[in-house]
């Protein structure tokens, strides 16, 4: 045989830290706690300390909207790689939010925070009630559905002119101080990030998975996937109206501007380059997505160009995502080894 | 014709094929036997060279990491670095497992597709050769490839990786799935094509049975090792190789 001892091929195994911390073990030593924690830290303590070390006003409100976009992402990337539901209704869900939150606060009176917690809930299943209709279609409807619906309200409330029309609905109250505003929405950002991975994992979560899956086979264990389909709409739509509350108070207005579709794409953007299906790489691809969007300003125009050729770049040669490749030099050793 | 030696393929890790070597010659029908996850399926893609695609996508995926290394010569043409489109222009064709048909065209859009490499004249005198192997596709000719049944999606499969004029025809599990009536009877259409068209053929089957009456030659993959190898007359005498695929 000609065949190679000469050749060699990469083999990847799992770190033995990784292998060990599996279990129970990880108690055993400090370096393997670390090991464990060490991911969860760097976020956690990277968003909450981020406001601190950025003293200017401009960039503390980036960082607000760094965490609406990546809740939208969340949104998302729950739907579309754990579902299996493609939604490109983001803006539905955050216009739905804040008009909702808007008008509970100016018309009803409703103090800020109780506003949008009550927004999130009703926008919740106003959503999914409108999306309900095609849910049981598989394919490209969802996506094309939830696509309209942002169009149509935009149109509709300019040309009735209801909910103040072009002009919005302005005079909405901030939330009661400056870092309370910051530190609301970061801390919500957590709460649903790291909730939503415990959901993934729970035994609704592997329904929901094996809904993408196969969702025959679901439909053959006695399950009926539309009220699981229905449910996921539910959370997902909650935290996109979610987003949505929080973004009209930071603003302290609503306007047609709530359902620009820059709520459905760039999310989506975000989930290319975090890593899709990760959860947590969604939010990174939002952390690098939005600042960079910012600092393209001084380009003008142009700006739109960087930014399309940026995402390009990733497709094309890292469309694994962030996210899936720290994961695996994190977890996972390479070498050469002879075949 | 076809000569593969020290192939082997790791899925990631996983040891796929482990050191194979497989020939094929001139005119032959060539069997190979396995149980499930024996590698029959990653052999014909690494013949095929669909296995450097799937190697792509994986990568770009961020998913397992494909290795593929050994030699694949074709009439003196060291063939490994080639892409399944240009082997198939070579004339190694694979007719896939499961058969992969076109669901939503029907029986001749489904051939006429699988005739894109071949000139017009080869494509017409290819389709009325299909027609003649096998006449139950002739009443199908507007049915969409969904709606046939198992067999007469296989007799399809085969009929549409004819019209690509392949030199030899990489077979995956034929069978699968089929009654035994209407295995004998692919297997005899099997057997015409190769005596009429002088093609070689590859094909793999789980069980050998209604394979063994039309083969010259035969491997035996275990664990993806090719662990016996004969003529037909010589696995017949081996009393493991008749209990383990003959079931007799």
């Amino acid at each position: 045989m000609t065949t190679g001892t000469h050749q060699r091929r990469k083999e990847r195994i799992d770190r033995g830290i990784k292998v060990r911390t599996e279990g129970i073990y990880a108690l055993m030593s400090w370096r393997e706690l670390v090991y464990l924690i060490m991911p969860r830290f760097v976020i956690i303590v990277g968003l909450l300390v981020a406001p601190l070390m950025i003293p200017d006003m401009y960039w503390q409100r980036v960082i607000s909207i760094v965490c609406i976009y990546a809740l939208l992402a969340l949104s998302f990337d729950f739907l579309a790689h754990q579902v299996g539901l493609v939604s490109l209704g983001g803006a539905f869900f955050v216009g739905v939010g804040g008009y909702l939150s808007a008008v509970l606060n100016s018309v009803f009176g409703f103090a800020a925070l109780l506003s949008i917690a009550v927004a999130t809930l009703i926008g919740g299943i106003v959503c999914t009630l409108l999306l309900l209709p095609c849910l049981p279609l598989r394919g490209v409807y969802f996506a094309i559905v939830t696509l309209m619906y942002p169009l149509f309200m935009a149109r509709a409330i300019e040309a009735l002119d209801i909910l103040g029309g072009t002009d919005g609905i302005m005079g909405i109250d901030s939330l009661p101080s400056a870092w309370m505003e910051q530190y609301f929405i970061i801390g919500m950002l957590l709460l649903f990030l790291f909730g939503m991975r415990r959901l993934v994992n729970t035994d609704l979560g592997l329904v929901l998975r094996a809904v993408k899956d196969n969702d025959q086979a679901v439909r053959a264990s006695g399950m009926n996937i539309t009220s699981y389909k229905a449910l996921a709409v539910f959370i997902a739509s909650a935290i996109g109206c979610f987003a949505g509350a929080s973004l009209v108070h930071i603003y302290m207005w609503a306007g047609i501007s709530t359902f620009a579709l820059d709520f459905s794409v760039l999310p989506i953007a975000a989930t290319v380059i975090g890593g899709s299906g990760t959860l947590v790489g969604p939010v990174i691809g939002c952390l690098i997505l939005v600042p960079v969007s910012e600092l393209l300003r001084d380009f003008g125009t142009l700006r739109i160009v960087f930014y399309s050729l940026i995402l390009l770049a990733f497709v094309v040669f890292r469309s694994e995502g962030l996210m899936v490749y720290g994961q695996r030099k994190y977890h996972q050793i390479e070498r050469w080894k002879k075949i | 014709m076809l000569e593969a030696t020290g192939l082997m393929v790791f899925y990631e890790n996983m040891l796929a094929l482990n050191n194979v070597s497989i020939r094929c010659g001139e005119n032959q029908i060539v069997g190979v036997f396995g149980a499930n996850s024996a590698g029959k399926s990653t052999l014909m893609y690494a013949l095929s060279g669909i296995m450097l695609d799937i190697r792509k996508k994986e990568e770009m995926a961020g998913g397992e990491r494909i290795t593929l290394t050994g030699s694949i010569r074709y009439r003196d043409q060291e063939i490994m670095a080639s892409k399944s489109s240009r082997r198939a222009r070579l004339g190694i064709v694979l007719c896939p497992e499961r058969r992969r048909i076109f669901k939503e065209c029907s029986v001749l859009e489904n051939l006429k597709i699988g005739g894109y490499l071949a000139t017009a004249a080869q494509a017409q005198e290819t389709l009325e050769y299909v027609f003649k192997v096998f006449p139950a596709l002739t009443k199908l000719k507007s049915r969409l490839g969904g709606f046939l049944s198992g067999g007469e999606q296989q007799m399809l499969a085969i009929g549409r990786a004819l019209m690509a004029q392949p030199k030899i025809l990489l077979l995956d599990e034929p069978l699968l799935g089929l009654s035994p009536l209407m295995q004998a009877m692919l297997m005899h259409a099997t057997r015409e094509i190769r005596d009429e068209r002088k093609i070689s053929i590859i094909i793999t089957e789980q069980y050998a049975r209604p394979v063994i009456p039309i083969i010259n030659y035969a491997f035996i993959l275990e664990n993806g090792s090719a662990v016996l190898e004969g003529t037909r007359e010589e696995l017949m005498n081996n009393p493991d190789v008749r209990s383990a695929y003959f079931g007799i």
